[in-house]
């Protein structure tokens, strides 16, 4: 029910993390989803994918991680911002 | 193409939860305790409150935190039985209240002249269980007119509670409710929890109910 809310903090998240290329480098935001986080996988994918084609994304989807469990957290953001992968 | 992928490992909640540790250590600093009431919209979360105001207004000073999506009317139901301060959180279609809202609402009462703040969350089984907001403890309400089901329909709600209000008992006689079988169901998934039952409307039960509230105002805490 409160998915949208829960996208935005995911968001940000993910914007804090991208480095200096910002949130229009995010290619991919990967999200941990346990089972008895009180979250519905599908309501949290289409939100985030309606906020990750929006400024300050660009071309951004999410992929989601079903867990055991309440766990409920950002696993990673992959970027294209021309800097070589470590 | 360099694509790179940054670890992150970053709970979502986790600004939320900071929150909430705010609220707590606020609280804890001027000894005061928190119950955040949850329950479905009409199980007599209200009522309770205003029963609550009532009988124990002369010996305890209560503040209330109100969450609804829209009105102020439970804030302005409350606050015909207390001189202290009812603050209504309106959510504008938010399905809980955050952390950050009763860190908000903490700043206009008086914790220095508060014994016990209740915080009444917007009425919904669903939502209010995954926000932490810094309360002792979460009481659950439900009532008979509800099936007995519902801590089985509900169980992160009813997992999250330390305590259970089964309201409406008034009502018994004439609905087809099982309260031991609610009650088994409640302990299914959460073998700890501690119950009350209580009509809010004659005041059947409400002595215990009423006993809990002294106990955590006087510990500052939920025994």
């Amino acid at each position: 029910m409160h998915e949208l809310s829960l996208a935005s903090e995911i968001c940000r998240i993910a914007e804090t993390h991208a480095g200096p290329a910002g949130a229009a480098a995010i290619r991919e935001v990967a999200v941990d989803v346990g089972d008895t986080s009180g979250v519905e996988p599908e309501s949290l994918t289409f939100c985030l994918e309606v906020l990750l084609s929006q400024p300050p994304f660009a071309a951004a989807r999410p992929r989601l991680f079903r867990l055991s469990g309440d766990e409920l957290r950002v696993r990673y953001v992959e970027v294209d911002d021309g800097r070589p992968d470590h | 193409m360099a694509v790179r992928t940054i670890d992150v490992r970053e709970r979502v909640m986790a600004k939320n939860d900071e929150l909430a540790a705010q609220v707590r250590s606020r609280l804890a600093a001027h000894q005061v305790a928190a119950l955040n009431l949850v329950s479905a919209p009409g199980s007599g979360k209200t009522l309770l409150l205003e029963r609550t105001l009532q009988r124990l207004g002369d010996e305890i000073r209560m503040a209330i935190v109100t969450g609804d999506v829209q009105t102020q009317n439970d804030a302005d139901r409350l606050a015909r039985y207390t001189t202290n301060l009812v603050q209504a959180v309106v959510t504008n279609g938010g399905c809980h209240l955050d952390a950050r809202q009763v860190l908000t609402a903490l700043d206009a009462i008086d914790l220095d002249h508060t014994d016990i703040v209740f915080v009444e969350n917007v009425g919904n089984l669903v939502c209010p269980a995954s926000w932490d907001l810094g309360e002792a403890a979460k009481v659950v309400i439900f009532s008979v007119t509800e099936g007995e089901d519902k801590p089985l329909k509900y169980p992160k709600m009813f997992r999250q509670a330390r305590y259970a209000v089964l309201n409406k008992i008034d009502l018994l006689p004439h609905v087809p409710f099982d309260r031991d079988l609610a009650v088994r169901h409640a302990r299914t998934v959460n073998p700890e929890l501690r119950f009350f039952f209580t009509s809010a409307l004659t005041g059947e039960g409400l002595d215990s109910w009423l006993d809990f509230v002294r106990e955590c105002a006087r510990a500052s805490s939920a025994p």
